[in-house]
């Protein structure tokens, strides 16, 4: 087969005509809301992503065979971030600009919701993130007050951990840390806390991400002999850590995040390795109704149990908490309307409800508090939630909440 | 619709400049540099830094043209008895210390949080819509200086030395051409193109961070100048538009698709793009505009 210059070019240019052709054809529907999922569905966030793209449109579909919110329905328009700033832009544009969406939920790692948030600043539309990034608090990146962030700061997961290491009795902490926004926000969050209470940290290294093995940070940090070690890290990253940490055989406790403290890290492991890990996260509410509906809902589409994916569950309060915004602003109100009654929804005063359904409902006889499945969803002045935490245990291969910590 | 249009199209402007980089020095030099998007992040980071304390975006961008030509130069140097695929290798490594470096020197780029806030030249006092606007039409300009600049260096005297260096080193040097300035030089000046790339996209997007300047954004740029033709400018330029035009119809393409889902379109359109790398190599691997080779002066006999 052999094309001319003319073949190709021609080709080419009907590929990308065509693309756009059938959009003008395909007209939208006028009184739907319209909602951005943007999503890590490739990339390091790729094992979370699709089960937030899900949770968001099954959560939507709940808000719409519950009649819609402020008299309209929900339409989702999925894009993915790859993970990487750069494709995030494009695709929060293309949602902006060409789909028309009032909202974006769900964008995860702190550098793709520092560089979507400009353009939903700009669009003057909310954006829903579960990023750990300090910076995302505060002007530039939220001087409209349009950001919210579902996920506790990396900062309070820092404290959080200082307080349940200084209850456990700990004198020596170390700390590693995946080297991103959130990583490191976990351990200086902890260094920070620590240090303020007059202790010391005896060791910290800050790994690269995507190594096959971790084995010199992990001897760097051994040679302090540390009595725990305080880490910012992922599944993937974790699971190497420790098994080469449980090869060693040295007598180390270890304080890790429930991202990836988790279920999945004990089957990949085994639970003679994790014993006695303490698992730490901001309580999400699993004996909720909120959650055991966001947990049926991820069974449904995923096969698995919901709590292995704490951003799924983020991603289905996006949903209701917007739509619960979006039926107290009434019917018609524009994206600083709903804004405006977001604190209204969520926070504490009124009727506690776990869905949209009871929320809608509600709604009538005065104010409500929704409560989630991922928190309990109050939002402070920034937009960040702020939960209370909860200290975990790993016994015999069992994951256990043995107490909370309050900040 | 019309934004977003807009948008592409700064974006593919700012590819553009990176493939006429690519194009000087892997389509002129014969020199592959893999480290492409660590002289976008040089100059990204350089503009970001020197405007953030103040001085005036014109000094950025000259700062960022600056500052990655002379680590193109410190490339060169380091790397002098590399050729071929060895060099590609060292020049990857190398994007990916700058990358680090930008990861971990937080007291000059402010680490993973990435620096935000960089100014956009204008956009308070025309509004956000106009700037976008005068933004294309700038970064337009930029790239059709640079392709016209060049076009007139591939036909210059110094253009034809360099190809002479890409078709064999040694007969160059024994034909009296100096092979390592020639070298340095190019290598400096695509630098330089790269880093400018990089700035112009610092000051469109307002915040960088080291995430930004993953390896991909190399594979994107070598697609398209595969795609355009490799040595010659209207080729790399095309293929640039092309290639954005390429990933951002997927996202529409994948949505009409019957039967597939947001999340299959997803990975359906990271297939797409391999395959297109593929199928144009293997349908016409001297790309869309192949380069001319100018028949030599006639001399009389």
């Amino acid at each position: 087969m052999k094309l001319t210059r003319r073949q190709t070019l021609a080709s080419l240019g009907l590929a990308a005509g065509a693309g756009l052709l059938p959009r003008l054809a395909l007209s939208q529907d006028a009184g739907a809301f319209r909602i951005g999922a943007l999503n890590p569905v490739t990339g390091a966030g790729g094992p979370y992503g699709t089960g937030m793209q899900k949770m968001i449109l099954a959560a939507a579909e709940a808000v719409n065979a519950a009649g819609g919110a402020g008299g309209r329905m929900l339409e989702i328009f999925a894009e993915d971030t790859q993970t990487q700033p750069q494709a995030a832009v494009l695709a929060a544009k293309k949602l902006i600009d060409v789909n028309k969406v009032q909202a974006i939920l769900g964008t995860w790692s702190s550098g793709v919701s520092l560089a979507v948030i400009p353009l939903t600043n700009e669009a003057g539309i909310p954006l829903f993130h579960c990023s750990g990034a300090p910076a995302l608090s505060v002007p530039p990146a939220n001087e409209k007050k349009l950001g919210y962030r579902f996920q506790a700061t990396n900062d309070r997961f820092g404290r959080a951990f200082a307080e349940i290491a200084k209850k456990e009795g700990f004198k020596r902490p170390a700390t590693m840390a995946f080297n991103n926004a959130s990583g490191i926000g976990n351990t200086e969050g902890f260094t920070r806390a620590w240090t303020a209470m007059g202790g010391e940290v005896v060791a910290s290294v800050v790994y690269e991400p995507a190594q096959p093995s971790y084995r010199a940070e992990l001897q760097k940090i051994l040679d302090a002999k540390p009595d725990v070690i305080v880490t910012g890290s992922y599944l993937a990253d974790t699971t190497i850590i420790l098994r080469e940490w449980y090869q060693t055989g040295e007598e180390t406790k270890w304080i890790i995040p429930a991202w990836a403290a988790n279920p999945e890290l004990v089957k990949a492991l085994g639970p003679a390795v994790v014993e006695g890990i303490i698992s730490v996260d901001s309580i999400s509410n699993e004996g909720s109704p909120a959650f055991a509906a966001y947990d049926a809902a991820y069974q449904k589409a995923i096969g698995k149990s919901g709590l292995g994916n704490v951003y799924a569950a983020m991603a289905w309060d996006m949903v209701t908490v917007l739509a619960l915004a979006m039926e107290a602003a009434g019917p018609g109100a524009d994206a600083s309307a709903i804004n405006a009654k977001m604190r209204d929804v969520a926070n504490p005063d009124g009727t506690k409800v776990s869905s949209f359904a009871e929320g809608k409902a509600a709604l009538k006889n005065g104010k409500i508090n929704y409560e989630g499945a991922s928190s309990i969803l109050d939002f402070d002045e920034f937009g960040d939630v702020t939960p209370d935490f909860a200290a975990s245990f790993i016994r015999n291969g069992e994951i256990k909440r043995e107490y909370q910590v309050k900040l | 619709m019309l934004s977003y249009l807009l948008f592409t199209l700064t974006i593919g402007g700012i590819y553009a400049l990176l493939a006429l980089s690519l194009n000087l020095i892997w389509g002129g030099v014969g020199m592959v540099n893999l480290g492409l998007a660590g002289f976008f992040a040089v100059g990204a980071y350089a503009t970001a830094i020197v405007t953030g304390a103040g001085a005036p975006v014109i000094v950025g961008l000259g700062s960022a043209l600056l500052a990655s030509a002379i680590v193109g130069l410190l490339v060169t140097y380091g790397t002098l008895r590399l050729r071929g695929d060895y060099l590609a290798i060292v020049t990857l490594g190398l994007a990916e210390v700058i990358r680090l470096i930008a990861l971990n020197e937080r007291w000059l780029t402010n680490g993973a949080d990435g620096m935000s806030g960089i100014v956009a030249p204008l956009r308070s006092t025309v509004g956000s819509q106009a700037f976008n606007l005068g933004y294309l039409v700038f970064v337009s300009a930029v790239v059709i200086l640079m392709w016209l600049l060049l076009r007139r260096l591939d036909h210059s005297p110094f253009g034809r030395a360099m190809k002479a260096v890409r078709e064999d080193q040694e007969l160059a040097g024994f034909a009296g051409k100096p092979v390592l300035r020639l070298k340095l030089q190019a290598f400096a000046l695509s630098a330089a193109v790269a880093g400018l790339a990089g700035a112009l996209y610092g000051h469109f997007q307002s915040y960088i961070s080291p995430d930004h300047f993953q390896p991909l954004i190399t594979i994107y740029i070598f697609l398209a100048v595969s795609a355009g033709g490799v040595g010659r400018p209207a080729g790399a330029v095309i293929g640039a538009y092309a290639v954005v035009a390429f990933l951002e119809g997927t996202r529409f393409v994948a949505e009409l698709l019957p039967g597939v889902d947001p999340l299959q379109a997803a990975a359906l359109r990271e297939m797409l793009v391999g395959a297109a790398l593929l199928l144009i190599l293997h349908l016409r691997p001297q790309g869309l505009l192949p380069e001319r080779i100018q028949p030599a002066r006639k001399t009389r006999p």
